[in-house]
């Protein structure tokens, strides 16, 4: 499984010079399947430059989203293949008791937010809740559970053979909850990213900001450490940048969380910044030489 | 396999965890699968010590009680009634810590409700008003 990220900035695009490495588009981040086929995990503004790279070749594309705040939806009218007549796009979502997935998307897709409506797409789209238990897109499957965050929002753990993916993009696990101490079946999000290859977690906050942002539904530093510490997870990348946090500014952010994470016994090497266009691919360790 | 807990419990806990009154969290069959602080300080005994219990385990060791000191029917408990009826149940009986304390207590049950049907519910105590 190989994994691209398209959008790492959480809450609302930020675009500038002083944001070009880290990027500024919001949650997207594309996985290539086994068997050649893509997968989508959110739709932020990231997904416009993805679907530009693909609308030609890549009929058929699945889209897992988290949520539905703006800055995981925000791209769907800008990608590419919702323009192509022979695309076949399937979005996948939270359920709600108010309103169909497609109802509630189609409040950004439509006037007077947007020129175009749903309908009006040339596109095959369809919208369908996530399942309660596991279910498989090609070679994946693919299991999606609720988070704690602000509204009905899901992460998920992709599992492509031997390799494990998990992506809880918006997450506040420590809300009111001391992480460290917890029980596993207490900690929302544990049996999604329980020893996952590769964890892509909310790190939207440093400790200082997060006393001011309490509730907001996104982690501090030290409780991303702790989630992924505690759900073992052999590799983390930390997602969901805060809109102000310039390059500058995560890369010493970057450094701070390494140091941390070897101290509660992390691997220095496990652990990196979500930076756009970064590709890398997913791995299961490989087993320990057998005692003889 | 990981008993992981529905989200809805979750963030129960963790709010009754932050409160200063008195609260238990009980699943869907009515075991007691947490009480906060406050709660272990009228029971004499902390959430860590005591441990789970099922409906009849903890009526057994705390009460309720009524006036009389007779163990009251799991039926008749508020409890029961808002996570068979779905609702909202208040009751008013006697609970024994276990250093043997008597608590004259009123107790309002609140269902939890999830997409996927009856999680369990949030038990609150307060002092009975005399």
């Amino acid at each position: 499984m190989k994994v691209k990220v398209w959008g790492a900035r959480g809450s609302v695009p930020a675009p500038g010079p002083e944001m070009n490495r880290y990027g500024g588009n919001t949650s997207c981040v594309e996985l290539e399947l086994s068997d050649g086929s893509t997968l989508i995990l959110d739709a932020g503004t990231g997904i416009r430059g993805l679907g530009v790279g693909i609308a030609a070749e890549l009929p058929r594309v699945n889209i897992l989203l988290t949520h539905l705040h703006l800055d995981h939806i925000q791209g769907l009218m800008f990608f590419a293949p919702c323009f192509q007549s022979h695309s076949e796009i399937t979005i996948w979502g939270p359920s709600s008791p108010e309103a169909s997935l497609e109802e509630r998307i189609s409040r950004y897709i439509s006037a007077p937010l947007s020129p175009v409506e749903v309908r009006e797409l040339p596109c095959s789209v369809s919208f369908l809740d996530t399942p309660a238990s596991e279910w498989e897109i090609g070679p994946a499957t693919i299991r999606a559970e609720a988070v704690t965050h602000r509204g009905p929002t899901l992460g998920y753990r992709v599992t492509d053979g031997d390799n494990t993916l998990t992506y809880i993009s918006d997450h506040e696990p420590g809300l009111g909850a001391p992480l460290e101490k917890l029980d596993p079946e207490w900690i929302s999000g544990y049996d999604l990213a329980r020893d996952t290859d590769l964890l892509i977690h909310d790190c939207q906050y440093t400790d200082a900001e997060y006393s001011d942002h309490v509730g907001w539904g996104h982690s501090k530093l030290s409780d991303t450490l702790t989630f992924a510490r505690r759900v073992e997870a052999k590799r983390l990348m930390l997602f969901h940048h805060d809109p102000l946090h310039s390059d500058e500014f995560l890369d010493r952010f970057g450094e701070a969380a390494a140091e941390r994470w070897v101290e509660l016994g992390g691997d220095p090497a496990a652990i990196e910044l979500a930076a756009e266009r970064r590709e890398l691919a997913v791995a299961a360790p490989a087993p320990s030489p057998a005692l003889t | 396999m990981l008993d992981q807990k529905p989200l809805e419990l979750i963030l129960a806990r963790n709010f009754l965890t932050n409160l200063s009154t008195p609260a238990f969290l009980v699943d869907a069959r009515g075991g007691m699968i947490f009480y906060n602080e406050a709660a272990g300080g009228l029971l004499g005994i902390s959430f860590e010590e005591f441990g789970r219990r099922s409906a009849e385990e903890w009526g057994h060791a705390i009460g309720p009680f009524s006036e009389g000191g007779e163990p009251i029917p799991i039926e008749e408990l508020p409890t029961t009634r808002a996570l068979r009826q779905g609702r909202p149940a208040h009751g008013r009986f006697k609970i024994h810590s276990v250093r043997g304390d008597e608590h004259q207590i009123e107790s309002t049950a609140l269902p939890i409700v999830a997409e996927g049907g009856q999680e369990g519910a949030m038990i609150f105590l307060w002092p009975a008003v005399t």
